[in-house]
């Protein structure tokens, strides 16, 4: 088939379809203006950026940015707190994700499962200043309502907030609280397309509620799992930055600062956009690497990589 | 085919539409006649109220006058929000004809070359320039021997100070306390004498929160009076005998004893560490605590103290002296002269606005747009009392007077005109009966007594040289971590955490600040 011929399927198919085509406009549009383009600017973390000679007229530094984000006292840090967060958000929330999914798809009284929903969505909502609002009025030394409860049963108050040890804990769990109803749905989509001949079949068979979500519910959305967490696996070095810069305060640094509150002190406050951007793209090719590798690894045990 | 190109066209066309307000960000305007644009970004007054409404009068009154079309955009009300969206702007080479900046920021964008410099618009503003530039603003934001900012009058100094409650000292029968001793004394008592005698555990005696600025360093304001015991207040010595950092001076080590006393004693509120500024406030208007170091107007205004008032009908705040520390020192804090700075775009500059900008500042501190901007217009949203002092009390309709909720978007541009005067403080702080206790309050009165107590002196110590982010970091972490418990807080950890300090760049800053103030003349 010549080119003309080629082009010509191609716009006979872009026709028949053009209701897709058109829904297709506005996210192609976005990713190109908000994705593509800015990967051009991607030269400022090799650049000494001057906003007044702009990207292609400021002067090439080359690696200096990412020596200086290396080499910065609190690298290890960073990134061993980024990290911290990240694979415990991952570890704790998908679980509690998925478990929420089940109980909902499982549940037999429709009203209480709506208003599990409901509730369990609603936080998803909220701004992380409201949650710090909530977070205080539970969480405070002096007069949180947790504290209140534990000095009741004669124990000691914990500055929650303020501890190094309970800080992390509470970054951890108010994430799962906050997007277990949100993150919830993709897998009970997942459920919604199980076959339920299956589930018929294994009540024939006499298996009990424990025995269909293990034999039945888990691996048919196994899938579904493994491409979030390959997904998650894109942006491990993005550790909540919103969440973190709410909650977190001098007496926590050591465990609270991540990479993006510091690029956030140290390049935006700072007026070193080159320094920004060099940061980005480190975490973007670490993120990237990440992908290709699980995915692999994903492949060659067999189980449905994302391509 | 012909069909292949019009479905190309069209998508061609939609994507355009939506791309194009993007790449049009910063596009000159097109009008070469006509009124010229001025683009504005102004910190608001009221950061609760709007923006002034589209029919605003001073729009018109602007462009009839001037010529100018007026464009205002509010700042967001937090100053890290503020400087994020000026440097984004500023990254785009995107940034308005004329707004508000820290000088922090604005040292940045000189380096930049994105702001101009305004040297020469002082004689083109002679009313403006004999109210609200003198020689102190006018080197305020120069750098390199250029002045890049237009530095007007900002909050008034020394308005804060060193507040007890008198109905806690009376119930338990103590005396206003003088020395540092006396005042953990009474801070004891606050904590576990039940004060307010509701036979609850439910009172502490100091009350604060991390309030950090460039020159009141952490643990900040709020505990400044403790550290002016010991004569290490602020985060710079400008004496010229002994310049430099206080964090490295004798003093700070013995304040940093007291203060971890204070907290492991309990006296402190044990939220002051989660605390912002909100709860901080909310907390003193609960009765949480009964010594805290407040602003005049955040104590005293009407709106602010009412609900205090309707909580403690009986309850009483007094303004007090400085503590006086174990080697005689006092101080509430440093002060040093507050600036609020209005910077030109060099974009601005190059598109021949800067004598636009000039008159419409100008037109500004005249006696039309001093009051147009301060109070709205007379009659509608003030009058003027047998002293010529604008009241709102006058104005039947209670949402227009300056005061009210829709006064007050009229009046969001006043601290681009008000410059501390008489007329402005007796407008601002104007006597009133407490609704619940039925007591005659006045902020002023409150302001005139925070002023005669002691302070220290810190003038231009907010334009020394800020630490990298790093090392503030380290400073900041530190000196909580000594506080908390993480680190022990003994002279040997002390002395091996300052050589770090020093190792890190604590030492460097020291001495290009310390050089700097002796450059400058701001040693005393």
């Amino acid at each position: 088939m010549d080119q003309r011929a080629q082009s010509s399927v191609l716009f006979r198919e872009i026709k028949r379809h053009r209701s897709v085509y058109l829904l297709l406009i506005i996210p192609l549009a976005y990713y190109i203006v908000f994705k593509y383009i800015p990967i051009f600017n991607g030269q400022i973390a090799f650049k000494d950026y001057m906003a007044l000679d702009g990207v292609l007229g400021s002067r090439w530094v080359g690696l200096e940015h990412f020596r200086t984000f290396i080499r910065s006292y609190y690298f290890a840090e960073l990134l061993r707190n980024t990290l911290m967060y990240s694979f415990g958000k991952l570890i704790f929330s998908l679980p509690i994700a998925i478990l929420l999914a089940i109980a909902i798809y499982e549940s037999n009284r429709p009203h209480l499962r709506k208003v599990v929903q409901t509730l369990a969505y609603l936080p998803h909502f909220l701004s992380w200043v409201i949650m710090y609002g909530i977070l205080l009025a539970l969480l405070a030394p002096g007069d949180g309502i947790i504290n209140d409860i534990v000095k009741a049963l004669g124990g000691k108050s914990v500055d929650f907030l303020t501890s190094t040890k309970a800080f992390p804990w509470i970054v951890i769990f108010s994430d799962a609280w906050k997007e277990m109803g949100w993150s919830a749905i993709i897998f009970i989509a997942a459920l919604m397309g199980i076959d339920p001949s299956l589930f018929e079949a294994a009540l024939v068979e006499g298996a009990n509620s424990w025995q269909r979500v293990r034999y039945i519910t888990l691996p048919s959305i196994r899938p579904v799992i493994v491409i979030v967490v390959l997904l998650r696996l894109g942006t491990i070095l993005d550790a909540g930055f919103n969440q973190i810069f709410m909650l977190y305060s001098t007496p926590v640094l050591s465990v609270g600062d991540i990479i993006d509150t510091w690029v956030y002190r140290q390049g935006l406050l700072e007026f070193q956009f080159g320094l920004a951007t060099a940061v980005g793209l480190f975490k973007g090719i670490i993120g990237m690497a990440l992908i290709l590798f699980s995915n692999r690894l994903v492949k060659r045990f067999g189980g449905n990589a994302l391509y | 085919m012909k069909k292949q190109r019009v479905l190309w066209i069209c998508l061609v066309a939609v994507l355009s539409l939506i791309t194009l307000p993007v790449f049009s960000q910063g596009a000159k305007d097109s009008a070469a006649t006509g009124p010229v644009a001025i683009e504005l970004w102004y910190g608001a007054a009221v950061t609760e109220a709007g923006p002034p409404p589209a029919d605003w009068v001073g729009y018109s009154i602007i462009k009839e006058k001037l010529n100018i079309d007026l464009k205002l955009t509010a700042l967001p009300s937090n100053e890290s929000d503020q400087d994020v969206k000026i440097q984004a702007a500023a990254a785009a080479n995107n940034l308005p004809d004329l707004f508000m900046v820290r000088r922090d920021v604005l040292g940045r964008l000189v380096g930049q070359g994105l702001v101009a410099p305004v040297d020469d618009l002082y004689a083109k503003m002679p009313i403006r320039t004999a109210t609200h530039y003198d020689s102190v603003s006018q080197s305020h934001a120069r750098f390199a021997g250029k002045s890049y900012g237009l530095a007007d009058p900002g909050s008034i100094n020394k308005n804060e100070g060193l507040l007890i409650r008198k109905d806690w000292l009376d119930n338990l029968g103590l005396a206003v306390p003088t020395t540092l001793d006396e005042l953990m004394d009474v801070l004891r008592a606050f904590t576990y004498d039940d004060p307010d005698g509701n036979g609850k555990n439910d009172t502490y005696g100091y009350g604060a929160f991390q309030e950090i600025n460039n020159y009141e360093a952490w643990p900040g304001r709020r505990l400044e009076p403790i550290f002016g015991a010991f004569g290490v207040d602020g985060t710079w010595s400008l004496k010229a005998a002994d310049p430099g950092l206080m964090v490295l001076k004798d003093g700070f080590f013995d304040a940093m004893v007291f203060l971890k006393k204070m907290v492991d004693e309990g006296v402190m509120d044990p939220n002051w560490l989660a605390y912002k500024k909100d709860d901080f406030r909310a907390a003193w208007k609960q009765g949480r605590f009964g010594v805290m170091r407040e602003q005049n107007a955040a104590f005293a205004a009407e709106s602010n103290y009412a609900p205090f008032d309707k909580n403690f009908p009986n309850g009483e705040w007094i303004v007090v002296d400085a503590p006086i520390g174990p080697g005689g020192h006092a101080s509430i804090g440093p002060y040093t002269a507050s600036f609020r700075i209005y910077a030109i775009s060099a974009k601005a500059e190059k598109a021949g606005k800067k004598d636009k900008i000039a008159a419409l500042l100008e037109w500004m501190a005249s006696d039309e747009g001093y009051y147009l901007l301060g109070w709205g217009v007379e009659g509608v949203n003030y009058t003027l009392d047998k002293n010529g002092v604008p009241v709102a009390d006058q104005i039947a309709n209670r949402d227009l007077a300056f005061t009210g909720s829709v006064g007050q978007t009229v009046t969001q541009l006043r601290n681009m005109v008000f410059y501390n005067g008489d007329i402005e403080l007796l407008a601002r702080y104007p006597k009133y009966i407490t609704a619940t206790s039925k007591k005659e309050m006045s902020a002023l009165e409150v302001l005139r007594t925070m002023q005669t107590k002691t302070w220290t002196a810190a003038i231009g110590s907010d334009t020394l040289p800020i630490p990298n982010a790093d090392l503030k970091r380290f400073y900041e972490q530190g000196l909580s971590e000594f506080i908390t418990g993480k680190r022990v807080l003994n002279r040997t950890n002390w002395n091996a955490w300052i050589e770090q300090f020093k190792k890190l760049g604590g030492q460097s800053w020291n001495d290009s600040a310390v050089a700097f103030a002796a450059e400058h003349g701001l040693l005393i």
